[in-house]
């Protein structure tokens, strides 16, 4: 992960980190805060419970807008990026071997890809039962 | 100040932890990289969690009910000050990637705490 540290300049690429890969961390950032600001606000402070959670009922009826799955999907692929691609320069941190770092990154490619397909038919699966 | 004390290696994962002689620089770098690795295991729990809604009402409703549980409360209150703490210092990160603030990084980290701390404080105050 690339990090400034308050004695470095500027936060930049870490070696073996390629650029492009450095700035979708960079830009999934801020737009994560957002979307995990409204599904945080919808989630924990809308529903019908006394805490604020949503019952299964509530969610159910809260997917049938189509919207919604869409900005979940949306929001499960920005953050399942952003937390892969973090775990990946943490990962670099600790200056592993060539060899080391391509197959912790096809795992971390394989479980990024296996969980955006499972929290997509999980969102199908739930819009489906309204 | 020495850039290299502040740069982790396998053999000093576990320096991280260590609050001893520790300048901000090192707690700015420990603390995105420590709510990092909580909130990645959280979110990979979280969607496991949400495979319920799949089960049906029941299986979901039971689950909620754990959620009123003081230490399952405490844990998503970690989660939550987690995410402050990594959104804010991110933000941190991501201007003076850009070129923002790089000569005024300590002011950055000290107020985007102190938002931090006041975001926490209140969501504290609505959950307890």
């Amino acid at each position: 992960m690339s990090q400034t540290t308050l004695s470095s300049p500027v936060s930049e690429p870490r070696p073996g980190e390629n650029t492009w890969i450095w700035l979708i961390k960079i830009v999934t950032g801020p737009l994560l805060i957002i979307v995990l600001g409204l599904h945080l606000a919808v989630n924990h402070y809308l529903g019908t419970m006394a805490s604020g959670l949503m019952t299964y009922q509530d969610i159910i009826q809260y997917y049938q807008n189509p919207i919604i799955p869409t900005i979940e999907i949306i929001f499960l692929v920005t953050v399942v990026t952003h937390c892969l691609i973090g775990l990946r320069g943490i990962i670099l941190d600790t200056n592993p071997s060539r060899n080391v770092l391509s197959i912790v990154t096809w795992l971390l490619v394989i479980l990024g890809v296996s969980f955006v397909g499972y929290g997509i038919w999980l969102a199908v699966a739930i819009a489906s039962q309204g | 100040m020495d850039i290299t004390r502040n740069q982790p290696s396998a053999g000093r994962f576990w320096s991280w932890f260590i609050p001893i002689r520790r300048d901000i620089g090192s707690w700015a770098f420990a603390l995105n990289r420590v709510t990092a690795l909580g909130l990645t295991f959280y979110l990979f729990l979280h969607l496991v969690i949400l495979g319920k809604l799949a089960q049906g009402p029941g299986a979901y409703d039971e689950f909620l009910v754990l959620t009123e549980n003081p230490l399952i409360k405490l844990g998503e209150w970690a989660v939550a000050a987690a995410a402050v703490l990594h959104g804010l210092n991110g933000i941190r990160i991501i201007l003076t990637s850009f070129g923002v603030g790089v000569t005024r990084q300590k002011q950055l980290f000290y107020g985007f705490m102190a938002i931090a701390i006041v975001v926490i404080l209140f969501f504290t105050a609505r959950m307890y």
